[in-house]
């Protein structure tokens, strides 16, 4: 008859997501007590949350290492990808030269070029710096290029119609009409950004969760190994929600 | 042939400077022979030898069936578009590209999404004169006139359909052009939308007095707003006949319609058409 108190309180949409969640951490803590699973190869839910606790400064400080990395290496990706991407779109010789060049270079595998980039620029941030760059640029670019070719023929041929010049044309037509795919693109380069970075450490690194997350595997410290890879993807996470809220502002689909 | 022409309308047009002051000198839009092909001569042909002249402060339609070459017709007047033969001037000058005292309204209601109702009204000013007219403008009796009194904040995307062919209509209007080039501008609309819309387009069009040119599929609305209607042939588009309106001004949707001489046209319209 009367709904529940909890269902005023909180939505469907957070309780149905609260019930899921718990039941799918008590099956983990109580399934790898039931099944004797040893401890190193899957440890129980409440260890991982203790060894969370317990490390909580070593998480945050390497949070903190990576978190920079991601960040430097994917305004440098927004920085170079988005006018690369207009030069792509507006110059038709970029578009036969540059556009199959990214294209090839997309096309690597990034992870293979990890060992290599540490071997150019060390073990310090700038290689990883470059690693999170290098997985965040493509998406923006493309992205951001299908923005610009995303503009309405019909408000193009408004602005003609206004006698707008390229430059008018661009920043109040063409720029906005992108910015949508630019935030979508965002979205897809932010956790790729993080990957670069982890992969970057994973390789050469003395520092970062990446880091973190290898020697704690590599001495048997699984539950450590677990709260890193949650440290991580809080990080990634929380990345996301904040493109995702930013993205607020840029509320128009011009179609 | 085309040199001859543009020699007379060269002469035609010192003769329009020479005047240009009070109204109704010489025609505010010169058609002379203008053909079109796309793709080139060997491609298809759009506009077969059109000329017309149309007054200054007149209203006229350009009828004709779909892919006739009359949205054709209409982006060449705007500069929009090229064409290979014939002249076409506006004010006395050949047209090449589009003109500030022109106001074109598209099929579609050309808003930018991100951008309130203020700011698109203002958008023509803003591009053509720069921020600090735009920032000038006062747009009040243009919201007023328009009916959109208390929407100057809402965005496209929160407007109606007819709210928003209304400010695209607006939009070239603010600038108070000459000439009105209108490309079935409520083509999209349903009837009631539609007549009301042409209301007020009457409205505005007998306050200020402006040279409109209205591309329709509507032989109704055509006689209805019109003071002379071309008929545009199946393509390639040629001039079929031009059929001067003589019903009394001010016109009204429901008077108006109502008038014997109405029916008249709209079935001499018809049939030249070949709808009847």
């Amino acid at each position: 008859m009367a709904k529940s108190v909890v269902a005023k309180v909180f939505n469907r949409k957070i309780t149905d997501a609260l019930i899921f969640f718990v039941i799918l951490g008590l099956v983990w803590e109580y399934g790898v007590k039931f099944f004797g699973i040893k401890s190193y190869l899957l440890p129980p839910l409440s260890d991982i949350g203790r060894a969370f606790i317990d490390s909580r400064d070593a998480l945050w400080t390497h949070s903190l290492i990576t978190l920079g990395e991601v960040l430097i290496g994917f305004l440098f990706a927004v920085l170079l990808g988005v006018p690369i991407a207009a030069i792509i779109y507006f110059v038709p010789f970029a578009k036969r030269t540059l556009y199959p060049f990214m294209i090839a270079l997309q096309s690597i595998p990034k992870i293979g070029l990890a060992p290599i980039i540490i071997v150019w620029f060390g073990y310090g941030l700038t290689s990883k710096v470059i690693m999170a760059f290098l997985f965040a640029f493509f998406p923006i670019v493309i992205s951001t290029l299908g923005g610009f070719a995303s503009t309405p023929a019909n408000l193009e041929e408004h602005f003609r119609a206004l006698k707008a010049s390229p430059w008018v044309t661009f920043w109040r037509l063409r720029a906005p009409s992108a910015l949508p795919n630019f935030v979508d693109g965002c979205k897809v380069a932010m956790p790729l950004a993080v990957i670069g970075a982890i992969v970057g450490e994973f390789v050469g690194s003395n520092t970062g969760l990446g880091n973190l997350i290898l020697l704690a595997t590599g001495s048997s410290q699984t539950a450590l190994t677990f709260a890193a890879l949650l440290a991580v993807t809080l990080l990634s996470l929380g990345l996301f929600y904040i493109i995702e809220f930013l993205g607020r502002y840029v509320w128009w689909r011009s179609s | 042939m085309v040199a001859v022409k543009l020699m007379i309308n060269q002469t035609v047009t010192q003769e329009n400077t020479a005047l240009a002051i009070g109204p109704a000198i010489g025609p505010a839009i010169g058609i002379d022979g203008v053909s079109k092909w796309y793709g080139g001569k060997a491609g298809v042909k759009a506009l077969d030898d059109v000329s017309s002249n149309i007054r200054d402060c007149e209203f006229v339609s350009i009828i004709g069936p779909s892919g006739c070459g009359k949205s054709t017709l209409l982006r060449i007047l705007a500069g929009l578009e090229p064409y290979d033969e014939g002249a076409v001037t506006i004010l006395g000058d050949a047209v090449q590209e589009p003109r500030d005292d022109v106001g074109v309204v598209f099929q579609t209601a050309n808003l930018l999404p991100w951008l309130d109702v203020a700011a698109n009204l203002k958008l023509g000013v803003e591009i053509r004169q720069g921020r600090a007219a735009a920032q000038a403008q006062d747009i009040a009796p243009m919201v007023e006139t328009l009916g959109l009194v208390g929407f100057e904040k809402r965005y496209p995307h929160e407007l109606s359909g007819g709210m928003r062919h209304r400010v695209a209509i607006g939009q070239a209007l603010i600038s108070n052009p000459r000439v009105l080039l209108m490309d079935e501008p409520f083509g999209a609309l349903d009837a009631l939308t539609r007549d009301r819309l042409n209301m007020e387009l009457l409205r505005i069009w007998q306050k200020e007095r402006k040279t409109v040119v209205l591309i329709t599929h509507s032989i109704a609305e055509a006689v209805l707003l019109s003071d002379r209607v071309l008929v545009l042939s199946d393509r390639p588009g040629r001039l079929i006949k031009e059929v001067a309106i003589d019903l009394p001004r001010p016109r009204d949707p429901s008077t108006t319609r109502e008038a014997p001489e109405f029916g008249d046209y709209v079935v001499e319209l018809s049939r030249l058409m070949g709808v009847v």
